[in-house]
């Protein structure tokens, strides 16, 4: 009598799955690592010494802060933004141009695991990133914590926003171009322009508006007065604006797993 | 059956090339414009939308309008550094990635088979890289113009200028590119020398400002002769010596020309 052999049956999650698909992408991240976490290292300390010296020692206050005070949460913070964008938009492209993300699809996921997985990785390697660029940098620079609640979490959901959205650019796109458009006309403009380098304080009132429009830049503002307590906008609106900002990507990456768009016939 | 006698076929001749085969030459540099061009969103927008913004930083974070570097305007100032950095990193782009892309996926042998010698090679590709390194250049210096004053101080300059450093990363470029074995080591090259050498060289402020020790180190940078001829080109300031840059130039182009012929012509990481 031939024994039936069952379908495995998973709970709930299939939280061995989801741990297992976290992994793949953050091992593939170490292997490159000089590329993804020192070239963000090497190229940040940069832009602190150029502005450094450009900056030159005249009017170089922001607020109360000095200008590298000032600087240093921005550059951190949008290396984390940056990275974790590139983490899972890479991957997924990646997977989808070399034929392998087959292995992802028939692996017993379902779509909320997937974005989960996808999103938690990417969001892990950005504070990594971010991590290593802040940590040559407070020899440089002498920086207070003011709130670490608000660092830690503005600095996840900053993460989180960039790697959703890059879930959601990496399924989009069906080359290297759509990929490298994506960073050069939205990631890196959201970012830089949103008070990275300067404050939007010291804007024009219109552009100033607009700024305040962006969510990257509550990500950017609540993460500064973490570290600095130095507030261009309000920590509330902030953390309402990411939150939410968080969840509806979340949802959007989630409906396109579901439906399988433009990875399921 | 009948078999031709081997006399009556005409026997083929090897084709014979003059001194330089000019139609590979042209083929091979053809080849490398039309690269840059069909993705030209790529290749040259995104590098204007990049600059302007890197433009639109330096305004607003170094604030002041007074700002003044020697008695030129810092705008004005900038914006000859940005438009070189873009020329410079473009440059180095096309010849590098070229030659990577080709050596990966293995069709470098098209390159490496046709009757092309390896001055003929060297040519052609610091030739196409050079030629984006302008297009860029030109694009730029369209764009500013409607930003910034950016008046013309010596035109001889600028196009001495933007020719050599165009010219010196593209060959930088080809070395790269050859030497490199995966993507890994071409990022590195450009995250680790590329990058810092033309951040470091003066783009973004005057080396005047720099500490006794650091302005003799920055005017070790080749990089530092290019932007600060190119800008002397438009804004008649100039931090170092302009005849000391033309000879520096003249004689990096000279040395990397010689380097990429040599890899050529031995074959160094492409031939068994």
């Amino acid at each position: 009598m031939p024994t039936l052999v069952m379908p495995r049956r998973y709970g709930a999650v299939n939280w061995r799955g989801l741990w297992t698909l976290c992994l793949k992408d953050l091992h593939r991240a170490r292997k490159s690592f000089r590329y993804s976490v020192l070239g963000p290292v090497v190229s940040n300390l940069l832009f602190l010494a150029v502005f450094a010296v450009a900056r030159g020692g005249a009017g170089s206050y922001v607020g109360d802060l000095t200008f590298l005070q000032f600087l240093v949460p921005g550059l951190v913070i949008f290396a984390v933004c940056e990275c974790a964008y590139s983490t899972s938009s890479e991957s997924l492209l990646f997977d989808k141009m070399e034929g392998m993300i087959a292995d992802t699809l028939m692996a017993p996921l379902t779509p909320l695991e997937l974005t989960v997985g996808y999103a938690c990785s990417s969001a892990a390697m950005g504070l990594i990133t971010g991590a290593a660029v802040a940590f040559p940098m407070l020899f440089i620079v002498d920086l207070p914590i003011a709130s670490l609640p608000s660092i830690l979490f503005f600095a996840t959901g900053g993460a989180l926003m960039h790697g959703l959205l890059g879930i959601i650019v990496g399924l989009w796109a069906e080359r290297w171009d759509h990929h490298a458009a994506a960073l050069t006309f939205i990631v890196i403009p959201f970012g830089f322009l949103s008070g990275t380098f300067y404050s939007v304080a010291s804007l024009p009132a219109l552009a100033e508006r607009v700024a305040r429009l962006n969510p990257v830049f509550y990500v950017i503002d609540g993460f500064r007065a973490g570290s600095t307590g130095h507030a261009d906008g309000s920590a509330i609106t902030g953390a309402v604006v990411v939150t939410l900002v968080v969840l509806s990507l979340a949802v959007c990456a989630h409906r396109l797993f579901r439906i399988g768009y433009k990875l399921k016939p | 059956m009948s078999v031709i006698p081997a006399t009556d076929r005409p026997t083929p001749q090897v084709r014979r090339f003059g001194a330089v085969n000019w139609i590979g030459l042209w083929t091979l540099y053809y080849r490398e414009v039309r690269r840059f061009v069909k993705v030209a969103t790529q290749t040259v927008l995104a590098p204007l939308v990049t600059t302007l913004l890197y433009l639109a930083i330096f305004v607003l974070a170094i604030g002041n309008p007074a700002h003044k570097i020697g008695d030129v305007p810092f705008q004005a100032f900038l914006a000859p550094g940005l438009i070189m950095m873009a020329m410079v990193q473009n440059a180095f782009a096309n010849t590098s990635s070229s030659i990577m892309i080709s050596k990966i996926q293995g069709n470098i042998v098209d390159t490496l088979m046709p009757p092309l010698s390896p001055g003929e090679l060297t040519c052609g590709f610091a030739l196409g890289g050079m030629t984006r390194g302008l297009a860029v250049g030109f694009v730029m210096w369209g764009a500013m113009t409607l930003l910034v004053p950016v008046g013309v101080h010596d035109f001889l300059f600028v196009l001495f200028h933007a020719v050599a450093a165009s010219l010196m990363l593209s060959l930088l470029g080809i070395i790269g590119g050859v030497w490199s074995e995966k993507f890994d080591h071409l990022a590195a090259v450009t995250n680790f020398i590329i990058t810092p050498f033309a951040f470091l060289s003066g783009t973004f402020y005057s080396i005047s400002g720099l500490p006794p020790f650091w302005y003799g180190v920055a005017q070790l940078n080749p990089f530092f002769y290019m932007i600060d001829g190119f800008r002397y080109g438009f804004t008649g300031h100039a931090d170092g010596s302009l005849a000391a840059g033309l000879i520096v130039l003249t004689t990096v182009d000279v040395l990397l020309w010689a380097l990429a012929y040599t890899m050529f012509a031995r074959g160094y990481r492409l031939k068994a």
